[in-house]
Formats: structure tokens, C-alpha cells, sequence
């Protein structure tokens, strides 16, 4: 063993250098796109009881479905649940294009997944916390939300579908 | 020549090592690049 | 030269981690193929019914069997083997090994009981409140214990060992495989966190209801650092054994390798929440810090890629290689060991950098949770570390039981086979998750699934049935060779990779444990500390236990 410093061969001492720039720049691109352009993941929004979450008349989840807050601004209340069957209430939602949504999703019984297919409406859905995001609904069609954390056996029959009209 | 290499690595010049490496850098941009893309095509979540 | 020996007991102690873990994988990987064949349309759960009930319960059987007992098992003995092999010396305390190892047997059998009377279809990540049997969380819990059990058996020996050479450089594959057993010891507090004050006594009764969000966060602690003690034992071999067995080669550098594995110890625990990009519970602030330690422990992974490289090429030109890239022929590619292990590297690439899109914050809302994710990580743990742990199984079992490889020949073509079909499979998959396809979904009866899936779907069935094929082949060469009564002539070698530096010119303080292991545990209360604390203070024994499979 030495005492001397570490003896680092030149193109290796190069490679490192390069490695770190190429990390830099990553972190730089995503951090362009979370904080720059508003892509980002969800934030802590609100904690429920999922065992009267759905039942509690007081809870927005004992009567999900979309809300309009102002013209071409929503919130959608999604309940995901394993019981009595696999499946999202509301399982449908239609919204002009160029709406604005803001799910708010939660569980009243196992974990589930939530995401609308080709958006970047993508997240865990956990008893107990309430997932939001907001997205924009640009081109009119069909948008499948789909579950994508095993629930069950009926997880791959887990789905419901915004329908955006022209 | 052969004494000194095992005191040091300094003789022994890896160039197809570099060469890999730069394909390995590459492919990476490219489709880290094309998801970072998608990503982005899709817009603001907030 | 003549190398360090192993006694008889010692290689059957080594041998019976390999059994235990080549059973795992053969029973395992039967399931494998099946999730794939339902993909590509030809279901076959339904003729299984009376053995397994279901696609999911073929797929816990799966995760479980392969992805935490094969490799805990393998990587257990191979470290077991490295500090004996490398400090030349016999364990300090053997009983206490074989404790561990037992206690790590016994829990396995708990574990399985339920999972294969359907009592425990909860998948390897077992998220609450899909709530199993308690004996499936005691049995998890105990080869956890006992995987700890054993790895105070190498401390203690390297204490030994350290008394009788106080001065000495600890031995690279001794070196690297303590702190691999180190890292996994810190690590693991998060599942046992997880499972004794949640898990286990909510399942037998004792709490009515667990935090689920909590206990991700619990899960995670261990989750990523898992894939580091997967993956390090194969880098042990790639930096210290593959460039021998390649060509004669030389490490390439033995401070910057020890240098890697000391950033792996403190770097790969605090960044769990990489898993957890889009949970709701966890402030984005944390999450990005962790996604910024993320793209900080990519970098001795860069680090090990050129020092295994280099070392590599080194073996090439020695074997007469020319060129930039000719010199790579010229590797001992008939050797099933190498080719195994150049075809895991060579796949681990791209396993990389479905990584780093993985980790990368944000991106991860195109990809968490899709098909993509199982594309990644059958590059990662079933390829660049099952791949490897195969090709070291080619020498050490004859190293273990005396007895010559049977058909080496099959093992190239195992080793190939395995390339071909996890290229297929996985690219497969990778596709099929930037289109939107989930994971952990049955897609061949989703009713969502657009037809333009459907030739990858397609391609996803073939690739499982030529993996299927070569973890055929390699369970034979294993068992042939067992029973084969073809003895090797004289002692197989065991292959260990001079450092073409001198290791004299190691600096000190890579030899030094405190030092890191403070920085880890540091960085550790820092960066999950305050998210931890919140959420235990605000716990929510709320979610009582489901069982919907």
C-alpha cells in the first residue's frame, strides 16, 4: 500500500472526465424539463381514509366524476378499486379539446397504477394518498387510462377512457 | 519493458477500449435522447 | 505456482449455496416462459390449473424463485468463496456460516409453502395491502437474517485475517466481496423494517392495518441497493476473474476498482426513491435529490466498464489481437465461462441505459410501470448477472466437485442461446412499454391491447421460448456434470487476474473501512432521514389486508 496519490492512467482520467460531463448533461436536460416546461412528478396533495373514502359523503371520491372549476379548466375525481371488481369510477369522461384535467386519484382497497396512454399522465395510485396531475387534452380522441400496478387478478382488466371531442 | 508495465499501466494504451466506449456513448444519446423526446412531446403535467 | 486449496468440507459448503440456487432457478425459470407464451397468445395457465392457479401466481413464483432466491444463494457462496480463496484462509467461525445458510434453507421452505398454495400471489415486490400469509413474510424475513448470519461469518474472518497481516493490501476478490456483503447488510434494514413492524404482525393479527406508502418506502430502502449486490458479484468476476480466463489479461487498474466499489457502498442505498418518482407521498424535492445521487452511482459503473474493457483488451492483444476492434475474436470465446460472461456484458449495456432513462426523473412518467421495465431488468439481473453467474458456475462447480464440464461445447451454445433469445424478448418488451404497455398484465387477455402491440407481443413469446431452451441446456450441463463420473486430471484452477499495476502503489486509503462506511450511513440519515421521519410521524395503520388474486 501507498501513501502516494492515486495514479489514474490518462485515458482513464479522460473517460472519467467525460462520464462526468455526459452525467451533467442529463441532469441538466431533465432538470430543463421538470422545472423550465412544468413536467413533473407527482407532490404530496392530500391524505384520505380509504376505508370511507369512497363512502363518506363529505369525501369527493363518493361521487367521482369530472367537475368543471372554469370554462376548459376540470378536476376529475377517479376511484380506483379491486372490490367488488376491478375497475375505475367514473370509467368514462368526455372533455372538449384543449381541456385542461386535473385527476385526482386515489384507492379504496390495494395499490393500483394510473396511466393515460400517450400522455405523461403517469402514477401509483395508494390507499391512503391522493395522486394528482394535471394534463392537457390538445387532439380529440380516445384516451385509455389503464392500471399498471398488479391489484388482483383482474389487473389486466383494469381500465377506463377520456374521450375527447373536437 | 515487461518489468515496468507491472509498476504501471501507463505503457499499455487501450484504444479499442476508447473505441467501444464512444459506440457505447452514442447508442446511449440516441435513445436516451428519443424517450427524453417523448417525454417532452407530451408537455406539462402542472 | 500452486493455488490456495479449499478443503473438501469448505467446497461442499460453497456447493450446496450453488444447489439450493440452481434449483431455485430451474423450478423458476419454468414459469418464465409462460408469461411470456400468454403474450404471444398461447395461454397455458389454463392446463395447469390443478399445480398453479394462476398467470400471477406463475409470475410470484417466477420473481421470487429467480430474482431473490437463485441470486441470494449464488451470490452468498461466491462471495463465501472469494474471502476464503482470496485471504487464503479458512472461515473464523464455520458454524456460524452454516447457521446463516440454513436459517436461509428453512426460510425459503416457509416462503414457498404459501406461494404454492396460492396463499401468497402477491409478486416479489409483495406491496400492501395485498396482505399473504405470515409464513410468506417469515420466510422472506429469514433468509434476509440468515443472508446476514453469513455475512458476519466473512466479517469475522476478515478480522482474523487482518490480525495475522496487519500490513497486507486486502486481496481485490476478498476485498470487493466485503463490502458487497456490507452494502447488502445496511441495505436490507429497510425490508426488515418493512416486514417485523408492519408486515408479519399485520399478518398474523396482531395490527389491523399497515401505511402502505410507508412501507414502499421501507421496500425501496433495499429495493435498488438490491441490484447492486446482484450485480456487484458479477463485476468481482468481469474486473477480477474474466480478463484471466479471457486471455491471461491483467486488471487494468486495481485502485480505480476498489475505488468503485467503495462509491458503490455509499452511493447505492440513498436514491430508493428513483422507484418512487410517481408515488404521491414523497415531496419532488426529495425525489430529485435522489435522482441526482442516481446519476452519481452511474458513474463507477462508467468506471468499471473501461477498467473491465481495458483489462479485457489486454488479454486480446495478448492472445495476438490486433486492431480496434479485431482483438476481441481473439478472447477465449470457446471457453463457455467467457462467452457467458462477454455476452452478459455486452447485453449489460443496454441494460445501462434503460437504467439511466429509468432514473432519470421525469422520464420516468414515458416509462414506470410499462413493459420497459421487465425489458430492463432481464438485461440487468437475468442476463448480465444470471448470464455471468452461469458462466462462473462453468469452472466452479468442476472446481467444486472435481469433476471435468460436461459438454463445453453445449455451454457456448447455452451462453448464445441466451443472448439470441433475451435480444428478442427484451427488445421486445422495451418497445411494447414506449407504446403503453403495462407491466404485470396478462396481455394477451387485456382488453385494451391495440393491434399494432401485437407483433412485438408476438416476438416476446419467441424470445421466452429460446431462453426457455438454453435454460434447458444449462440445468443439463449442471446436472450432467454432477453426475458425471469423469473426474478433472489435476486441480481446476481458479481464475484470478494480476493487477498490471503494482499493488504497491494502492493508496492507503483505499484499505481503510471506517471512512466509508460513516459516509454511507451519513449520507444515508441525510437524505432519507427527513422524508422517513415525516411519514413515520404521520403513519396511517389505515389499510386493512385484501386478498384479490
Amino acid at each position: 500500500m501507498s501513501a502516494q496519490p492515486m495514479h489514474i492512467h490518462p485515458y482513464e482520467r479522460n473517460w472519467m472526465v467525460f462520464s462526468a460531463v455526459m452525467l451533467v448533461l442529463f441532469a441538466t436536460a431533465v432538470s430543463v424539463a421538470a422545472f423550465g416546461m412544468g413536467i413533473q412528478v407527482p407532490a404530496p396533495e392530500q391524505r384520505v381514509d380509504p376505508r370511507i373514502v369512497a363512502t363518506d359523503p363529505n369525501s369527493p371520491w363518493s361521487n367521482p366524476g369530472l367537475r368543471e372549476v372554469s370554462p376548459g379548466k376540470y378536476d376529475a375525481y377517479i376511484l380506483a378499486h379491486a372490490i367488488p371488481v376491478w375497475e375505475y369510477l367514473p370509467k368514462e369522461i368526455t372533455v372538449p379539446a384543449g381541456s385542461s384535467v386535473s385527476f385526482y386519484v386515489t384507492s379504496s382497497d390495494v395499490q393500483h397504477g394510473f396511466k393515460i396512454q400517450d400522455t405523461n399522465a403517469n402514477f401509483m395510485v395508494i390507499p391512503g394518498q391522493v395522486s394528482k396531475l394535471t394534463i392537457k387534452f390538445n387532439k380529440p380522441g380516445t384516451y385509455n387510462y389503464i392500471c399498471t400496478e398488479y391489484c388482483g387478478s383482474g389487473h389486466g382488466i383494469m381500465y377506463g377512457a377520456i374521450i375527447v371531442t373536437p | 519493458m515487461a518489468k515496468k508495465e507491472h509498476e504501471n499501466n501507463d505503457e499499455f494504451r487501450p484504444n479499442g477500449t476508447i473505441a467501444i466506449l464512444v459506440v457505447f456513448v452514442i447508442t446511449t444519446l440516441l435513445i436516451w435522447g428519443t424517450i427524453y423526446m417523448i417525454l417532452i412531446s407530451r408537455g406539462s403535467t402542472i | 505456482m500452486k493455488q490456495y486449496q479449499l478443503s473438501t468440507g469448505e467446497k461442499k459448503f460453497i456447493g450446496s449455496h450453488l444447489l439450493v440456487a440452481i434449483l431455485a432457478l430451474s423450478v423458476g425459470s419454468l414459469f418464465g416462459p409462460l408469461q411470456a407464451f400468454e403474450h404471444a397468445g398461447w395461454d397455458i395457465y389454463p392446463y395447469i390449473k390443478p399445480l398453479i392457479k394462476s398467470y400471477y401466481q406463475g409470475l410470484t413464483v417466477h420473481g421470487v424463485l429467480n430474482a431473490l432466491v437463485w441470486t441470494t444463494f449464488f451470490i452468498m457462496g461466491f462471495l463465501t468463496f472469494n474471502v476464503m480463496f482470496g485471504l487464503k484462509r479458512p472461515l473464523k467461525n464455520p458454524t456460524l456460516n452454516k447457521v446463516g445458510f440454513w436459517l436461509m434453507v428453512v426460510g425459503v421452505v416457509a416462503a414457498a409453502i404459501p406461494i404454492l398454495a396460492n396463499q401468497a400471489t402477491v409478486l416479489f415486490t409483495f406491496y400492501p395491502p395485498l396482505k399473504a400469509n405470515w409464513a410468506f413474510y417469515l420466510g422472506l424475513t429469514l433468509v434476509v437474517v440468515g443472508s446476514w448470519v453469513e455475512g458476519w461469518g466473512l466479517f469475522m474472518t476478515y478480522f482474523a485475517w487482518r490480525k495475522e497481516n496487519p500490513k497486507e493490501l486486502t486481496p481485490f476478490i476478498a476485498f470487493a466481496s466485503l463490502v458487497t456483503a456490507l452494502l447488502w447488510q445496511i441495505c436490507t434494514i429497510g425490508v426488515a423494517t418493512e416486514i417485523l413492524t408492519m408486515l408479519l404482525p399485520w399478518s398474523l393479527g396482531l395490527i389491523a392495518g399497515v401505511d402502505p406508502q410507508l412501507a414502499r418506502t421501507y421496500f425501496w430502502f433495499t429495493g435498488h441497493p438490491l441490484v447492486y449486490f446482484w450485480i456487484l458479484p458479477a463485476y468481482i468476476s468481469w474486473y477480477a476473474m474474466l480478463p484471466k480466463q479471457a486471455g491471461n489479461g491483467k486488471m487494468f487498474s486495481d485502485s480505480l476498482a476498489r475505488l468503485s466499489f467503495w462509491i458503490f457502498l455509499v452511493l447505492s442505498t440513498p436514491l430508493g426513491f428513483h422507484h418512487q418518482y410517481v408515488d404521491p407521498g414523497i415531496p419532488p424535492v426529495w425525489k430529485f435529490i435522489h435522482s441526482m445521487l442516481t446519476f452519481s452511482v452511474f458513474f463507477p459503473s462508467m468506471m468499471t466498464a473501461f477498467t473491465v474493457i481495458a483489462s479485457l483488451e489486454h488479454a486480446g492483444r495478448k492472445n495476438g489481437g490486433k486492431g480496434t476492434f479485431a482483438w476481441i475474436g481473439k478472447l477465449n470465446w470457446s471457453d463457455p465461462s467467457v462467452a457467458a460472461q462477454l455476452l452478459a456484458g455486452i447485453l449489460f449495456f443496454f441494460g445501462g441505459i434503460g437504467g439511466l432513462a429509468n432514473a432519470s426523473y421525469n422520464v420516468n412518467l414515458v416509462l414506470h410501470n410499462t413493459a420497459f421495465i421487465p425489458g430492463h431488468f432481464h438485461l440487468t439481473v437475468a442476463t448480465a448477472v444470471t448470464l455471468s453467474f452461469m458462466g462462473i458456475s462453468y469452472w466452479l462447480l468442476p472446481y467444486l466437485t472435481g469433476k471435468k464440464l460436461w459438454m463445453p461445447k453445449l455451454a457456448v451454445a447455452q451462453a448464445w442461446i441466451w443472448f439470441v433469445g433475451m435480444i428478442i424478448f427484451s427488445n421486445a418488451m422495451h418497445v411494447l412499454g414506449l407504446l403503453g404497455a403495462p407491466r404485470r398484465v396478462p396481455l394477451g387477455l387485456a382488453p385494451y391491447v391495440p393491434p399494432e402491440w401485437n407483433s412485438r407481443l408476438f416476438q416476446v413469446g419467441v424470445g421466452g421460448a429460446i431462453l426457455f431452451v438454453s435454460g434447458a441446456c444449462y440445468l443439463t450441463v449442471m446436472l450432467m456434470t454432477a453426475l458425471s463420473k469423469e473426474t478433472v486430471k489435476e486441480e481446476v484452477e481458479v481464475p484470478v487476474a494480476e493487477s498490471m499495476q503494482d499493488l504497491a502503489l494502492t493508496p492507503v486509503w483505499l484499505d481503510r473501512w471506517a471512512p466509508w462506511i460513516y459516509g454511507a450511513l451519513a449520507l444515508i440519515v441525510l437524505v432519507y432521514g427527513p422524508v422517513l421521519f415525516d411519514l413515520i410521524k404521520n403513519i396511517a395503520l389505515t389499510s386493512p389486508g385484501f386478498r384479490v388474486w
